[in-house]
């Protein structure tokens, strides 16, 4: 067998994955924990005031990466439900569910700061616009998988049935993404371009794709530990699962 | 051994739930009542004065008859899946998302129609302006079998629970808003005076694609919860 | 062809059905205005009914704001590069509010003038460091560039 195909099957039993991410994780948390160090004190100290919000656009340094990652994560949701579904890989419908209480959790965080911003820039905390609206939606979503998974008590089929969901929801996707340009109201575009030039001066641009590596890590990193605790939940009868808690025993 | 064409299958499952809903005819009445009820209960709350009352009757008919039909969805599976009949049907070699189409039409056809019908007269009852009417009833004909169709893909999943009525809503409702904010849309606009279209037109768009899709995505669902 | 490929099939050929139909409808709803955004040409063309609560977007126009000593009453022209419109707003505005500055007001006519119950400023895209700004102004007032920006659509 190819050597990529073979990782990929180790990669899928959960005793190699759960030894995989123990080693994994203090680095992940570590980058993680530098990079956010390094983005907050590039954002709020070094990167200099915007010509019409002064000290205001600063709070784009939480909205936007955790904005990004609440698609990013959405995305990442359900193509492992995808997989989940279709190959029936228990990593990847622990991976799914795993990663679905730290995508609500950046989605709220990017609806909060939005709504502290908006509320001194555009004059109102909450307006019914297209971006708001359907970025509220994906917190619903995200909650209904959640709840979804929560009450089905056969745990495989929960969390089948929750990728599932996951996957009518991504419709949601492109409208919170294309809403600023289908329906122009009042959320601004988007700064940062993935084609083209941003309309971002540099100096204040790095300290935004530092946070945007951080949020990443720290998103990796948290998922890992969740992913870990749920097969050991998952396989509790198995040996590996067992042998793992026995040591733990012992060392403590 | 012949298992007769799938037409055949359709109109057979036709016959057996509209009689199944003649035969508990009180029930089928009950979601009219609730949306009736539900409606009569704002001019108790904000008080008689026609003006105001006009102002939200278009809004407030959309969510009562949303509400109705979020409580009525979970009685699509219900009692075929306690007797049996949704295993079997799961099981039949007929191709189930047709026959799936079959149960969700039959369900809007003895529960959304009859609301969509006692609009009128609900809309009386909050002093509707009459021009609103008209765009009030197209956006209840596109909206609800909008609504139908993606409620029937959430029944499907949580059909084997035994208390789901608090978690069905929790499932449906992100996926009802943006039809919602469409049919309000429309509304709005008519009261206003403002073009009625574009909001109509999105509903056609969304409608058409749920008419295939949500039959497929409620087989693939339902075949997961009865695994 | 056997049975699972027929129906196979089937089922694509539906699904291209309702994309080409649903797609069919989306551009034609794309070509009306959904959001009830009016800009103040489409205003002064008739296109909104009287006593239509709508919303009227637009550029605050320079030297226009005119605030009342005794109250929050202000009164400004809002701009689309083509026509203007008379603005009335009673309350707090924004910290964005400002000359040039895009602005989405939600109201309805009295007569020539907009009357506003709510005003929000829209700010744009672009960040630009205090310092550079001030550079670009220089460099605008020097070469006598007119700074015309569009206004919100």
């Amino acid at each position: 067998m190819n050597p990529l195909v073979l990782w990929f099957h180790k990669l899928g039993s959960p005793p190699y994955f759960y030894r995989l991410a123990g080693r994994l994780l203090p680095w992940l948390w570590g980058l993680g924990l530098i990079s956010l160090a390094v983005g907050l004190y590039g954002g709020l100290v070094l990167a200099p005031s915007d010509y019409q919000q002064s000290d205001a656009f600063r709070i784009i340094y939480v909205h936007v990466p955790s904005a990004w990652m609440s698609l990013f994560i959405y995305a990442f949701m359900a193509v492992n439900g995808f997989i989940a579904l279709i190959w029936r890989i228990k990593l990847s419908e622990t991976l799914a569910m795993a990663s679905a209480p730290i995508g609500a959790a950046f989605t709220f965080i990017c609806l909060a700061t939005g709504s502290i911003w908006g509320k001194p820039m555009w004059g109102t905390w909450w307006t019914w616009d297209a971006r708001l609206t359907s970025e509220l939606v994906l917190l619903f979503l995200y909650f209904g998988v959640m709840g979804l998974y929560q009450a089905i008590e056969d745990r495989r089929q929960a969390s089948r049935a929750a990728a599932f969901l996951a996957l009518v929801g991504i419709v949601n996707l492109p409208i919170v993404h294309f809403s600023v340009n289908w329906w122009n109201t009042l959320h601004q575009g988007s700064t940062v371009r993935l084609f083209g030039p941003s309309l971002i001066d540099s100096r204040m641009l790095w300290p935004l794709l530092v946070m945007a590596v951080a949020t990443k890590f720290l998103f990796a990193a948290s998922l890992l530990s969740r992913a870990r605790v749920d097969l050991l939940e998952l396989e509790a009868g198995k040996d590996w699962a067992r042998q793992v808690a026995l040591a733990d025993g012992d060392a403590a | 051994m012949s298992y007769g064409t799938a037409l055949s299958a359709c109109r057979a499952l036709f016959v057996r739930d509209f009689s199944l809903v003649w035969r508990q005819r009180g029930d089928a009445l009950n979601p009219m009542l609730f949306a009736i009820m539900v409606v009569v209960l704002f001019p108790f709350a904000l008080g008689p004065e026609p003006n105001a009352l006009a102002r939200i009757a278009s809004g407030t008919i959309l969510v009562a008859l949303l509400l109705a039909g979020l409580l009525s969805l979970d009685a699509l599976f219900r009692s075929d899946f306690e007797d049996g009949s949704l295993e079997q049907l799961v099981l039949s070699p007929h191709p189930l998302p047709l026959l799936l189409a079959c149960k969700i039409a039959v369900h809007w056809l003895t529960t959304a129609l009859p609301l969509l019908l006692a609009a009128p007269l609900l809309g009386e009852l909050l002093y509707l302006p009459r021009s609103e009417l008209p765009v009030l009833l197209a956006a209840l004909a596109l909206s609800t079998p909008l609504l139908s169709l993606i409620g029937a893909v959430c029944v499907a999943l949580t059909v084997g629970m035994r208390r789901s009525g608090m978690l069905l809503a929790l499932l449906v409702l992100p996926l009802y808003v943006p039809v919602l904010i469409f049919a309000a849309g429309a509304c709005n606009a008519a009261g206003q005076g403002l073009p009625v279209l574009a909001p109509l037109l999105w509903l056609g768009a969304g409608l058409a694609l749920a008419l295939v899709l949500a039959p497929l995505a409620c087989a693939a669902a339902l075949r997961i919860s009865l695994s | 062809m056997n049975p699972t490929r027929k129906r196979r099939l089937v089922v694509i050929s539906l699904i291209l059905v309702a994309v080409v139909v649903a797609a069919a409808l989306t551009v034609l709803a794309l070509q009306q205005n959904i959001t009830y955004l009016y800009t103040p040409v489409e205003v002064q063309a008739g296109k909104v009914p009287a006593d239509a609560r709508f919303r009227l977007g637009g550029m605050v126009k320079a030297g226009s704001i005119q605030r009342a000593g005794d109250s929050l009453k202000t009164g400004f022209v809002v701009t689309d590069g083509d026509a203007e419109l008379d603005v009335e707003y009673t309350g707090i505005l924004p910290d964005l509010f400002r000359e040039k500055q895009s602005v989405v007001t939600t109201g309805r006519m009295d007569g020539k003038r907009f009357v506003a119950t709510e005003v929000l400023a829209k700010h744009d895209e672009n960040y630009v460091p205090r310092d550079v700004a001030e550079a670009m102004a220089k460099a605008h007032k020097k070469h006598e560039v007119s700074e015309s920006k569009p206004a919100a659509q």
